[in-house]
């Protein structure tokens, strides 16, 4: 009975590994040339300064600040999906985890290198590491960016072990199906791992600590990054909501990156038997619920502003609301607020194709509430003499870019090498593990999602797939 | 007793002629960043003088402010800086330390006042310029975030100085190169540690107020205006 | 490497031929079962479930933060320069960093007590079967004392049986 059920999906998930399209290389050709056009944008800047980016006095902070609180955003998928998931047991996040991990390690490891990009002197970075140095000075600890060297390294070094460490059984089993020089790279990545059960405990072990550990991790990660904003005495900067609002903007990217990237694995690798209608279902009313508390936590900020009618503080107001960045403004509510609940409240339009419009519109206005938080602010200061302008320049914009290109660079490398849905975590969700009525009600609940057709009523059973 | 260097600015006295401006860039090798650049928003004006427009056509008025680092006592730059470029110092005055900045620019950021400039280019002076340039001043390269120091190599000297003849500080002796170049003598410094001194007198006047003084920065540059204005007044001017 | 065991479809049957080598006398330690997925749910699955792998991450937990404690103290301590008029050793803002290196010690320990008690990374020469990555479960017994005998207590309905001598 395992036999059976068991091998088709081990075939179906490791056949990407084996067997390479011609979409493969278009696609890494494409990103790799963007990427290359964005690494030579870099040390364009490098060689001749700073400047060639469009920031100026008083605008010191704008779009590389953007893109890292933008990818430090997107990299809370993983842990929303992983963690509290497999706290709360909850059986459909199986196929979904790796997928979600991924997103988070890659999009930390871009995220990260954007407070060296923006600095002046970025071949000094290393100074905001701790070590002995014969200057006998230390860096200063008192300053957010020194939290933010903390945090981000330790959420991306538990990050990247929470992926690593169940990619080992699979590496096993992609060791036992491959010869020659697959065969042994696989095998060293493996470790020598057999499947004992000792194994298998202590890796499970393993897992639920650093599903509990990795949590309040993640929290503390966008909040010490929303410090960089509320530490400072800017207006519409200094405000105590910026850790919960930080933060729940953070998963509502980071759910929204994950159905896309779920979506075009679906098409590209052929998952349409592993990723279901239930799972984009599923996270689709986590994106509505993200969609609302965004929604609650934009309501709450601008209202204490308005209300209190400080002059300093109105200024960044109106300019968001109705100045210079008024366009940008109501975009974002649109793309944020309006289509989301428009699109996922409704179950019928809660599709594949729905949840996936919905995830790139929100993609499109957390990127620009991020730059609506930065930029209108720091032109607004308290002396009305120093309020100021920003615009992009091709540089800035070409480094963008290449982030965007080097996700799916690396998304897609990824895939290619290993399976990128954890074959062993979901063969041990399969209905033969489970008893006789659970065996029952599983099987009707196959049949019905093999029709890929879904309707309302059928809500109240989806998501026991155990 | 440690000095306290503060500084008084005499808006009544102020015609808004930006010798301070000038002189500040010749004293302390400020580079001058070009037309273009200027434009863009890269001009490094250490000492700037804020023009501000009230009233319509024909009973305009104009006023003008100096606006220089506040060296405040409490000073929002300094706990940002990760790499421990911006502290106060001794003297009371916020040090910039050219050597330790890398240039993440949040201290600009957190300077409620605005007077913190950043090098986005190296500086060029083209000959014959470079002969103009202070041997007292350090030349700041790429990347380095600068601001007005109450021209600090000025004041070290004067401490030598002064050590070594074995006697304290006249008052009005030692001058930053704003100060000196004003012609109204609108920009009064000294040591605020000295009750006798000029500016301490004068920061206890009653026409003085302190730029922003809500915010809880401590600055320690006091505005003398007979009518003193308010941030929303001139909201209202800009409209 | 001496070996002897059964390969077999279905999670009861493996657990029938635990029962089998328990009864012909073989110590629960020197059972050994590999399948390419965890089996919770069967009582062979969560017999070496007890680990010390929690204490092990609070105490490494623990040891962080007094380590960074200490050092950023010191640190602070060793160039005091007053910023933003705040005391040379603040408290909140050491807070955060002394959270986030805990949490940091504590998932390391963990990963490193992973590795050192699964006894990975493995240079092999152990008991192994490929087929089980076709999700077969292996039950054996490595070095044993009379691998014939153990033969009919593994050869049950729905199993092979292999040795290796």
């Amino acid at each position: 009975m395992d036999r059976t059920t068991s091998k088709p999906i081990a075939d179906d998930l490791i056949r990407p590994l084996f067997q390479t399209s011609i979409w493969f290389y278009a696609i890494v050709l494409a990103t790799g040339t963007v990427v290359a056009c964005g690494a030579a944008a870099w040390g364009y800047q490098i060689w001749n300064g700073i400047g060639v980016s469009g920031k100026r006095w008083p605008t010191f902070w704008a779009l590389y600040l953007t893109n890292f609180v933008f990818w430090i955003g997107i990299s809370h998928a993983g842990t929303l999906i992983s963690a509290i998931l497999r706290l709360v047991n909850a059986g459909w996040r199986r196929p979904v985890t790796r997928c979600a991990e991924v997103i988070t390690v890659f999009a930390l490891s871009i995220g990260a290198m954007f407070p060296i990009i923006h600095l002046g002197r970025p071949w000094l970075a290393f100074w905001m590491f701790p070590y002995p140095s014969d200057r006998e000075i230390w860096p200063n600890f008192r300053s957010p960016l020194a939290w933010d060297f903390f945090a981000i390294n330790t959420y991306l070094t538990g990050s990247l072990l929470f992926l690593l460490l169940p990619m080992i059984p699979d590496f096993a089993l992609v060791r036992d199906r491959s010869t020659g020089l697959r065969r042994r790279i696989y095998g060293a990545l493996a470790l020598g791992w057999r499947g004992t059960t000792k194994e298998w405990n202590r890796l499970e072990s393993a897992m639920q600590i650093m599903a509990i550990a990795i949590l309040p991790v993640a929290v503390s990660v966008h909040t010490i990054v929303s410090f960089d904003f509320s530490m400072a005495n800017v207006p519409m900067w200094h405000s105590t909501i910026f850790g919960p609002y930080f933060v729940a903007g953070a998963i509502f990217s980071g759910i929204a990156a994950l159905i896309l990237a779920m979506a075009a694995l679906r098409k590209t690798l052929g998952l349409e038997k592993y990723l279901l209608p239930l799972h984009f279902d599923n996270l689709g009313k986590l994106l509505l619920l993200m969609a609302i508390l965004w929604g609650y936590f934009v309501f709450n900020e601008r209202l204490t502003v308005w209300y209190g009618n400080e002059p300093h503080e109105m200024a960044v107001f109106w300019a968001t609301q109705r100045g210079a960045y008024a366009p940008l403004y109501w975009t974002m509510v649109v793309c944020n607020f309006v289509v989301p609940l428009a699109i996922l409240s409704n179950p019928y339009t809660r599709t594949i194709t729905g949840t996936a419009i919905a995830s790139f519109g929100v993609v499109i206005g957390m990127w620009l509430e991020r730059f609506l938080i930065v930029v209108p602010s720091l032109t607004h200061k308290q002396l009305p003499y120093s309020w100021g302008t920003y615009q992009a320049t091709p540089v800035e914009l070409t480094i963008m870019a290449a982030t965007f290109a080097g996700m799916i660079l690396l998304y897609t490398l990824f895939a290619k090498f290993v399976p990128i849905i954890s074959i062993w975590e979901l063969k041990a969700g399969l209905p033969s593990r489970l008893d006789p009525a659970a065996l029952a009600e599983a099987a009707l609940l196959a049949t019905r999602l093999d029709t890929e057709e879904f309707s309302p009523d059928s809500s109240s059973t989806q998501g026991e797939h155990r | 007793m440690a000095y306290k260097w503060g500084m008084a600015v005499d808006l009544d006295k102020c015609t808004g002629c930006e010798a301070c401006v000038a002189a500040c860039h010749a004293e302390n090798n400020i580079p001058t960043v070009g037309a273009q650049q200027a434009a863009r928003g890269r001009a490094m004006h250490w000492i700037r003088v804020e023009r501000y427009y009230e009233g319509d056509f024909p009973d305009v008025r104009v006023k003008f402010r100096p606006v220089l680092c506040q060296q405040c006592d409490n000073a929002p730059c300094e706990a940002v800086c990760p790499t421990y470029a911006a502290h106060k110092n001794e003297d009371g005055l916020n040090a910039q330390v050219y050597n330790r900045c890398i240039g993440t620019r949040y201290c600009a950021n957190a300077c409620t006042y605005n007077v913190r400039f950043f090098n986005f280019f190296n500086p060029e002076w083209p000959k014959p310029l470079h002969l103009q340039l202070n041997p007292d001043v350090s030349i700041r390269e790429v990347g380095v975030m600068e601001k007005c120091t109450f021209c600090v190599q000025r004041i070290k000297a004067a401490k030598i100085a002064a050590r070594a003849e074995e006697r304290g500080m006249v008052d009005g002796a030692l001058q930053p190169a704003c100060a000196q170049a004003c012609p109204t003598s609108a920009l009064i410094f000294g040591d605020l540690n000295d009750p006798n001194s000029r500016v301490a007198r004068l920061s206890r006047s009653t026409r003085g107020s302190k730029l922003l003084e809500d915010l809880g920065a401590e600055p320690k540059i006091t505005y003398l205006d007979k009518q003193p204005w308010h941030e929303a007044d001139t909201y209202q001017a800009r409209g | 490497m001496r070996a002897v065991y059964g390969l077999y479809n279905d999670p009861h049957v493996a657990q029938q031929a635990v029962e089998n080598l328990r009864a012909a006398g073989v110590a629960d330690a020197d059972i050994t079962v590999i399948s390419s997925e965890p089996f919770d749910h069967f009582e062979f699955g969560h017999r070496d479930a007890k680990t010390a792998m929690p204490w092990v991450a609070v105490a490494a937990g623990a040891a962080g933060l007094g380590l960074t404690y200490y050092l950023l103290g010191a640190g602070q301590r060793a160039w005091p320069l007053v910023t933003s008029g705040m005391p040379i050793v603040p408290m909140w803002p050491n807070l955060i960093i002394i959270f986030e290196m805990t949490m940091l010690s504590a998932i390391l320990a963990t990963v490193i007590y992973l590795f050192v008690s699964a006894g990975l990374p493995s240079r092999g020469g152990r008991m192994y079967d490929p087929e089980v990555s076709d999700g077969y479960i292996l039950v054996g017994v490595e070095n044993p004392a009379d691998a014939a005998r153990l033969e009919p207590a593994l050869a049950i309905a729905g199993g092979r049986v292999k040795r290796i001598s």
